[in-house]
Parts: C-alpha cells; sequence; structure tokens
C-alpha cells in the first residue's frame, strides 16, 4: 500500500488538530504536542479505488513565542495548510509560513482548508480573497471540525492531488 | 555505377602510360586522398600503439566510471571491480603489509577496543548473573510477586529472567519517517507501525533539532521504563529495534551490518522512494534476523539446588553428629578401659572396636568389682561390651584384704588391711577369734605374715579392768589394831568377788593370778611394832578370803609397815588412808599346768 507524509500547517489555534482527530485514527496522546510539537496519526484513504495510508504529521500551530520546526516537514509528499476562517490574520499568516514552506521543502500538493466554516456569520475572508487564492493555484476546502463539513472530502482533494503526482 | 566506371576507365589510361601519366596521377592521387590516408594512418597509428591508447582512456576512465554509476548499475561496476580490488589489497600486503595496516589502523584501533569492551563486558554480565543464581532465595521472591500481582508464576520467570528480547524491528525511511517495512515477535504486543515510525522519525528531528542542530547524526538509543528504542541510521534508511530488557552493544553490530545490507540492496529504491514500499517487502528475512530472544537462564525449576543443598545440610549434619557421637564414645571407651586398669582384681590384657561392640579380653579375680557394673557406672551401656575374663587370684592388697575377711570373719570392731603380704588386723577380738585368727591367717593366698601390733585381745582388756579394779581397793583399820575397821566389810565383799571373777576369767587366757595383800600401818607409835601390824593386818584378810573359799595359792600376805605409805602422814585422813590393806596382782602365762601358782612374788 503506498504511503503519504502529510503535515498539517497553520498558525496556533485554527483548528489543525480538531480537523485531525475529525479524520484519523488517534493513537498517541496530546502529551506529544506539547512535548515535541508534534503528534503523528494515520488514515487509509481510498482513491479511484486504490488504498492509501496517510501519515499525518499534526505540527504544533506557529504563534509569536514559537517557531515552527521546519525539519518535521523534511520528506513529506503534501500538507493541508489550516486557517482560522473567522480570523483574516490567520491566513496572512498562513500564507507567509507557506513562502517559508516553498522556499525550504519545495513545491509539494497542499490544500488550503478554511476552517470554522460553522461560523459563517463571523467569516472575515471574502470571496475575492478566495478567488484570488484560487487563481494562485490553491485547493480550497471550507471546513468545520464541528460538524466534519467537507473534512474528509479536503483530505481525499490533498490524496488525488498526490496520486496525480 | 557510372563514377565506378569512369574510376576504371582512368586507371587503365594510368596503366597504359606509366611513365609521363603515372607520375601525374600520383601527384593527382595524392592532392585528392592524401588527408583521408594520412587519418587512417594516424588512427591506425593510435590503435596500433598502446601507449597512445592507453592514454585515450585515462583521460575518461574516471567519468566512465561516474556514469555508469549515475546510470544505477553501480553493482556491476563493483561486481567487475571486486576481483581486482581483492588482488590488489592481497598483492599491496603481501609487498608492505604496513600500508594497509598505517591505513586501516584509524579504523581498527576503535573496532578492536569496542570489541574487547564488549567481551568483558558479556564476561562481567556472566558472571553477575552467576552470582545471582546463587541466590535462590529469588525464586521465592518470584512467587510472592507472582501471588501479589496476580500473574503466572511463568510470566514473572519470564519478566525477570529474559535477558532481553527484541520485539519489533522498523525498516523506516529516514526523509519521510515513513515505515518500508516492519516485523514483530511471536506473542509481542505490536502498536501502529505507521505511526510509530513517524512518531520515532519526529522524536529523532525533535532531538536532532533540540541538541545538535546542523548534524545528521541520530539519536542511538531511547529508554521507556524497561522498553528500550535502539535506532542505526544510514544515509536514507533507518533501522529501530523495540527492546525489552538490556541487549548488549554487540547488537548494534547486527543492526548496522543488516542496514549496511539493505542501504545497499536498495540505494537505488531508496533514493527515489515516493511512499511505495513494495520494493522492501524483500528485506523482511533480514530484518526478521533481528528479532532475537536471549534469556537469562532456563525457565524451567528453581527450587532443585535449594531442595539440594537443604539435603546436603541435613546430610552434613548428620554426618557431623554421628562423627561427633562416635568420637565420644570412643574417648568414653578408652577413658574406661584405663580406669579399669587400675581396678584391684582385674588385668585388661587386650581390647578392640567392631562396630558398636567393645571387645575386653583379661584375667579377673571372683572378689573384685563386677565389670559390667563398672560400665553402667562410667555411663556406658553394658550391651555394647563383649567381656571375656579369666578368673585367678590376685595378689592386689585389697583383694587379699578382702579374700582374708571373706575366709576370717572378723568380729565387729576389726577390721582386715593387707600390705606388701603382710595381714593387719585393727580393733579389739575375743581370745578364741584371735585364735583362730593366728592359726588360719597364714594359709590365705596372698598372706605372708600377720602383724598383731594393732590387735587388741578384748578378754585380756577385761582381765586389766578388774585387776586395776582390785588394786585400787583398800580396806580400812583403826589405829594400832589388826581387825577391819567397822563398815569394811562391804568392801571386803566386793574384792572378794573381784578376785573370783579375775581367776575365773585369767583361766581361759592361760594366765595364772597372784593376789598380794599388802599390809600397811601409819607412822604413829613405834615403828618395830608397827611392821608386824603390818603383817597381822594382810594375814587378818587372807583369812578371811581364806574362809570365804578363795584358794590360798593365789594369797600372798605381806606386811611393809610404814615403808610404802599410800598417802601423806601431815593429815588424819591420810593417816587413816595407811591404816590399810591393799591388793597388787601379778597375771603370769601358764607355761604348764603343774607350774600355776608358782610364779614368783613380787
Amino acid at each position: 500500500m503506498l504511503q503519504k507524509k502529510i503535515c498539517m500547517l497553520g498558525s496556533f489555534s485554527v483548528g489543525k488538530s480538531s480537523l485531525l482527530r475529525r479524520f484519523v485514527k488517534n493513537m498517541f496522546d496530546e502529551q506529544y504536542h506539547t512535548s515535541i510539537g508534534v503528534k503523528v496519526d494515520k488514515k487509509v484513504v481510498n482513491v479511484s479505488g486504490e488504498d492509501l495510508t496517510l501519515v499525518l504529521w499534526d505540527i504544533y500551530g506557529e504563534d509569536a513565542f514559537q517557531k515552527m520546526r521546519m525539519s518535521y516537514l523534511r520528506g513529506m509528499h503534501g500538507y493541508v495548510l489550516v486557517v482560522d476562517g473567522t480570523r483574516r490574520q490567520t491566513l496572512d499568516d498562513a500564507l507567509a509560513l507557506n513562502d517559508r514552506v516553498v522556499s525550504e521543502i519545495g513545491k509539494v500538493p497542499a490544500v488550503l482548508a478554511l476552517n470554522k466554516f460553522d461560523l459563517s456569520d463571523q467569516w472575515e475572508i471574502e470571496q475575492a480573497q478566495e478567488t484570488q487564492l484560487i487563481a494562485a493555484d490553491w485547493t480550497i476546502a471550507h471546513t468545520s471540525a464541528k460538524t466534519g463539513d467537507a473534512v474528509e472530502k479536503a483530505f481525499l482533494r490533498l490524496a488525488q492531488l498526490m496520486r496525480a503526482q | 555505377m557510372p563514377e565506378q566506371a569512369q574510376r576504371r576507365a582512368f586507371e587503365a589510361q594510368a596503366q597504359e602510360k606509366p611513365t609521363d601519366n603515372n607520375h601525374a596521377y600520383e601527384e593527382l592521387r595524392h592532392l585528392i586522398v592524401a588527408p583521408e590516408q594520412e587519418g587512417i594512418a594516424s588512427i591506425q597509428d593510435r590503435l596500433d600503439n598502446l601507449e597512445k591508447r592507453t592514454e585515450d582512456v585515462s583521460v575518461v576512465v574516471a567519468e566512465a566510471i561516474q556514469m555508469r554509476r549515475e546510470k544505477g548499475d553501480d553493482l556491476a561496476l563493483a561486481a567487475a571491480l571486486a576481483p581486482t580490488i581483492q588482488e590488489t589489497l592481497r598483492e599491496s600486503v603481501r609487498r608492505d603489509p604496513h600500508v594497509l595496516a598505517d591505513a586501516l589502523f584509524p579504523v581498527m584501533g576503535p573496532a578492536i577496543r569496542k570489541s574487547i569492551a564488549e567481551t568483558l563486558r558479556g564476561m562481567l554480565e556472566s558472571f553477575n548473573e552467576a552470582l545471582e543464581h546463587s541466590l535462590s532465595w529469588r525464586g521465592m521472591k518470584w512467587r510472592i510477586e507472582a501471588f501479589r500481582t496476580g500473574k503466572p508464576f511463568a510470566e514473572i520467570v519470564m519478566m525477570h529472567s529474559l535477558l532481553y528480547r527484541v520485539e519489533q524491528v522498523f525498516l523506516i525511511h529516514r526523509e519521510t519517517g515513513l515505515v518500508l517495512n516492519h516485523v514483530v515477535a511471536p506473542s509481542a504486543p505490536a502498536q501502529d507501525a505507521d505511526m510509530v515510525a513517524g512518531l520515532l522519525s519526529a522524536i529523532q528531528q525533535f532531538a536532532r533539532d533540540s541538541f545538535q542542530p546542523g548534524t545528521t547524526e541520530n539519536l542511538g538509543n531511547m529508554t521507556f521504563d524497561e522498553l528500550q528504542i535502539r535506532v542505526v541510521s544510514g544515509p536514507n534508511a533507518v533501522i529501530a529495534a523495540a527492546i525489552r530488557g538490556h541487549a548488549p552493544e554487540a547488537y548494534n553490530l547486527a543492526m548496522n551490518e543488516t542496514l549496511e545490507e539493505i542501504q545497499r540492496h536498495y540505494s537505488s529504491a531508496l533514493a527515489h522512494f515516493t511512499g511505495d514500499p513494495g520494493p522492501f517487502r524483500a528485506a523482511e528475512p533480514q530484518i526478521a534476523r533481528l528479532l532475537e530472544t536471549q534469556y537469562r537462564e532456563k525457565p524451567p525449576e528453581m527450587r532443585r539446588p535449594r531442595a539440594a543443598m537443604v539435603a546436603g545440610a541435613i546430610a552434613a549434619v548428620l554426618l557431623l553428629g554421628w562423627a561427633g557421637y562416635s568420637t565420644y564414645l570412643l574417648i568414653e571407651w578408652s577413658r574406661f578401659l584405663s580406669a579399669m586398669r587400675n581396678q584391684p582384681g582385674i588385668v585388661v590384657v587386650s581390647h578392640t572396636r567392631d562396630g558398636r561392640t567393645v571387645h575386653i579380653q583379661g584375667f579377673r579375680d571372683p572378689l573384685s568389682e563386677d565389670p559390667r557394673k563398672l560400665i553402667s557406672q562410667a555411663g556406658l551401656d553394658p550391651e555394647q561390651a563383649d567381656l571375656q575374663f579369666a578368673p585367678y587370684y590376685s595378689l592386689d592388697d585389697a583383694i587379699v584384704a578382702r579374700r582374708a575377711t571373706v575366709l576370717l570373719h572378723p568380729p565387729a570392731g576389726v577390721k582386715l588391711t593387707a600390705k606388701d603380704g603382710e595381714l593387719i588386723p585393727e580393733g579389739s577380738a575375743p581370745q578364741n577369734w584371735i585364735a583362730q585368727l593366728e592359726e588360719k591367717a597364714p594359709w590365705i593366698a596372698g598372706i605372708n605374715r600377720l602383724d598383731e601390733s594393732h590387735l587388741q585381745n578384748s578378754n585380756l582388756q577385761e582381765l586389766n579392768a578388774l585387776k586395776n579394779t582390785l588394786q585400787s581397793t583398800t580396806l580400812l583399820f583403826p589405829l594400832g589394831r589388826a581387825e577391819l575397821e567397822a563398815g569394811q566389810e562391804t568392801n571386803l565383799a566386793q574384792a572378794e568377788q573381784n578376785i573370783r571373777d579375775l581367776v575365773a576369767q585369767a583361766a581361759p587366757l592361760r594366765q595364772s593370778v597372784t593376789v598380794e595383800l599388802v599390809g600397811h600401818t601409819d607412822i604413829t607409835g613405834v615403828e618395830a611394832s608397827n611392821l608386824p601390824l603390818s603383817r597381822q593386818r594382810a594375814d587378818q584378810i587372807r583369812a578371811a578370803l581364806l574362809r570365804n573359799g578363795i584358794k590360798s595359792a593365789t594369797l600372798l600376805p605381806r606386811g611393809v609397815g610404814t615403808s610404802q605409805p599410800l598417802r601423806d602422814e601431815g593429815t588424819e585422813e591420810g593417816r587413816r588412808l595407811n591404816r590399810s590393806v591393799t591388793f597388787r596382782i601379778t597375771l603370769s602365762p601358764l607355761l604348764a599346768a603343774g607350774i600355776a601358782g608358782a610364779a614368783p612374788v613380787n
């Protein structure tokens, strides 16, 4: 079975772990997160009739106090860039992070998850902005870890992108 | 075709006119084909000239090898070069071993050191183990632990006695942290390999970033309680082993060898890994070899040595006890035998031991102590003694005295002792027993002489007592007269009785009795008349005694006047006592019946 290393990237408290919890089988407890800044999960998905093992590295969110360890990204086959749709700033931070990732690791398939879509009334990302992102070749998913909407779809989409490579 | 025809025509023409035309032809030909020919000649020269050919190859040889390797065909290259390199090395060593030795020195030194350290550690471990084995109360401790935790005893033993068990081996792609292959020991708990491998890589990277940024070194060991994770890393792959217990350092060597083998075999697949573990399935036998289990000891039954020890201890105590008791008996018997040798009337000639029985041979006087009684008194068992004593007459003083006592029946108050063949009776005995003694003693075995100096004749003693009584008797007379003083008749009667007894008792002792009647006077009056007066007084008493039947033969009257006063004359009392008759007794052995009464007087 093919395996892919996928990283979850994004600012602090945008909902990376919540998205994963929705999606995967848990084995290690959250303590790994706080101690070494990463937690590894796994999910087997089926892409066009073929099983694919996703090994998901949930990397501790970046904030003003803590920079992400780039070394965790080495060898990844794809990543999910998670943004909190109710906080515009997280999108800018995510894009800045993305630039760093691309310059360090190179270009690999990625999906941009605009999370907390259930809170659409507090949504801060304009349609125009999204259009720009799509134009910049981003694959966008409106996810909600709370309701589970589009979560699976986002990962499947990423899997397809990686398969296509 | 037309060209060839033209050429042939031209050549034919040339042959026809060799002189002029030939020269021109050669010139033309030279002009046309010379550069080509020179080129060909040059090539020919290069092909023929080995030196030049070598030079050509030397320019490209490095690039060619590199190119070949880049094509991913390095295995074939290695295979092709291997024999030559091996031969080269061999030749190098043959010529001068120092060159290779010097080159290898930096590598071999640490390797040898490590190997020696490993061997020493192994020895120490087995030494420790041997020490632990000897303390077998551990088994009991484990039983208690099994009871306490509710786990089967076998599991507890396993847990403690397992030196190490490699439970899982992961082959991990170094860059992505994805699992290439994974093997689990039978019955070992297995987690999801993908996630474990991922997290292991994360931890490795975390450690690398945190403590040694910039290096490519990997974390070698991780320890969680009883579980140890050993990691060895190659350029593209990592082998991680989950080990319960403590594996020796040598195990890392095996891991490294396996990793190197895999790196070599799968170098291309590793370099171009995109998440497909398929090609690495074939590496399973290699990593499965790393699943090792080493027991510290054989799990079964561990109480046997303890039981053996207890049995041994009991046997030793019994043996010691038996030896101690035997020694004690031996000492007691020999002490008894030496005591027996000092026993009068018993002679021990020899003694032997036969198991529990003691055989004693010798002689014994019938009058000596019973040997069986002596054995009992010594606190030993007479049943253990086999006594063989021949009877004999002992000349021991004690036995001789005992024999004399048995034969002579001495009266009470007489004790018989013997010393060096002489019998010594002590005490007083009647005349007739003494006579018997004197007669029989010489006949008794062991008696040569008789010492009677400590033996008194009881009859003679009584005789002497009577004699003394009589001799202290005083019969008183009035002043100047030869008739008894009034009231002296009782004394006279007593004296008379005493004389009769004396005579009666002296007869069996073969003694004759002479009674002197001594008359005394005081100093008053005329001395010339005192002597006859004293004689008269004596005669007077003799006459009285004769009258009463005392035989005259025994009575000798005598007058001494004042010559032998009984008392000092200074007082009236003294003078009164001197007016008297007293008795003096002489006992003399009867030599013959006829001479009786012929004893001398005075």
